[in-house]
């Protein structure tokens, strides 16, 4: 006998499935437990590691620009400069250096960094750069109309 | 996404033996073409052997270049390097400019990079020429015939004016005022 109307009791959500979790799964694949086998649980995780991935990106870019202050805030004290003045005399002299070269310039051409700071002290000086303690911010006091007496 | 994760192979850039430094050795071994005679997508394939191929042979006398027309498959570019990794490239539907460029590819590099993370894309053996930053490097040396305890170099950082300082200051300073009213 044939029984035609059972298989319409099959509740089959489409011939695909199997290659729609195996995409989650790909994802997973480092993953531990069941979190790495069982969809459910592992669409969970992907989900949030995909979140995390996200937000990362703009972290790892925030912490390395914090890693890089960090050298040259060390660099410059050696050499007694501060970094926010080091870094605003070296733009008005023109020198347009991030603050990836100038760490790695700290760390493998301490004499070039020093002249670096030479040159900040030299124009910060010409041009009355200094810190304003409280305030914590690069404040120029522009010396008044230089009277030749 | 973040790579710790992932199995893909990683590590830094490297040149088999410093190739290039001294000498310049090709690092493709050799090239297998397959094509098909009468398929639409061996055309540039085709095109690319009438044209192209006896040129690169003839500028890389080092690569060994097979052709191997088979039929009812797809164009195919195998690869064999010197350090044993083998590579292909599907070349269906390809211009004949786009096989110039992968086989260019093939036969720049030193072995079949397409699983494989760099983790930097720089290397240098000399990442210092001045010599790289050490807690000596701005010191006098003369610090090191220092015998300890020593007054001079135990006292700490004046960074602001002492309280004591600042009234003495502040006396010396009403004194001479006194002084000028008087």
């Amino acid at each position: 006998m044939v029984f035609t109307t059972a298989i319409n009791f099959v509740r089959s959500r489409g011939p695909d499935e199997f290659w729609r979790k195996r995409k989650i799964f790909k994802l997973a694949a480092a993953f531990l437990g069941r979190r790495r086998n069982c969809y459910s649980i592992a669409i969970r995780n992907v989900h949030r590691a995909l979140v995390y991935a996200t937000k990362g990106r703009k972290l790892k870019k925030m912490d390395f620009a914090n890693l890089w202050q960090t050298r040259i805030t060390a660099g410059c004290e050696q050499h007694d400069i501060d970094y926010s003045v080091f870094r605003e005399s070296l733009v008005r002299s023109n020198i347009l250096l991030n603050r990836k070269t100038l760490a790695d310039l700290a760390c493998w051409e301490p004499f070039t960094f020093k002249a670096l700071t030479e040159v900040a002290q030299k124009r910060a000086v010409d041009e009355g750069i200094t810190v304003v303690k409280d305030r914590g911010i690069v404040a120029v006091h522009k010396r008044g109309s230089q009277k030749k007496n | 996404m973040s790579n710790s994760h992932i199995f893909l192979k990683s590590g830094f850039i490297t040149t088999p033996s410093q190739n290039g430094v001294g000498r310049y050795v090709c690092q493709l071994q050799r090239v297998v073409l397959k094509f098909c005679k009468n398929h639409g997508s061996s055309r540039g394939m085709r095109d690319f052997i009438e044209s192209g191929l006896v040129d690169f042979a003839k500028n890389n006398p080092g690569i060994v270049v097979y052709l191997k027309p088979r039929r009812h498959r797809t164009a195919v570019i195998s690869a064999e390097f010197l350090n044993g990794d083998k590579q292909w490239i599907n070349c269906r539907n390809f211009t004949k400019e786009e096989i110039t460029k992968w086989l260019s590819l093939l036969r720049t590099q030193s072995g079949d990079k397409t699983g494989f993370r760099l983790r930097k894309l720089l290397h240098t053996d000399h990442p210092s020429i001045q010599g790289p930053w050490t807690p000596y490097t701005f010191k006098d040396p003369s610090e090191n015939l220092v015998k300890y305890p020593n007054k001079e170099l135990s006292q700490s950082k004046k960074l602001e004016k002492t309280a004591t300082e600042q009234l003495i200051e502040l006396f010396n300073r009403s004194n001479l005022e006194n002084k000028r009213t008087d």
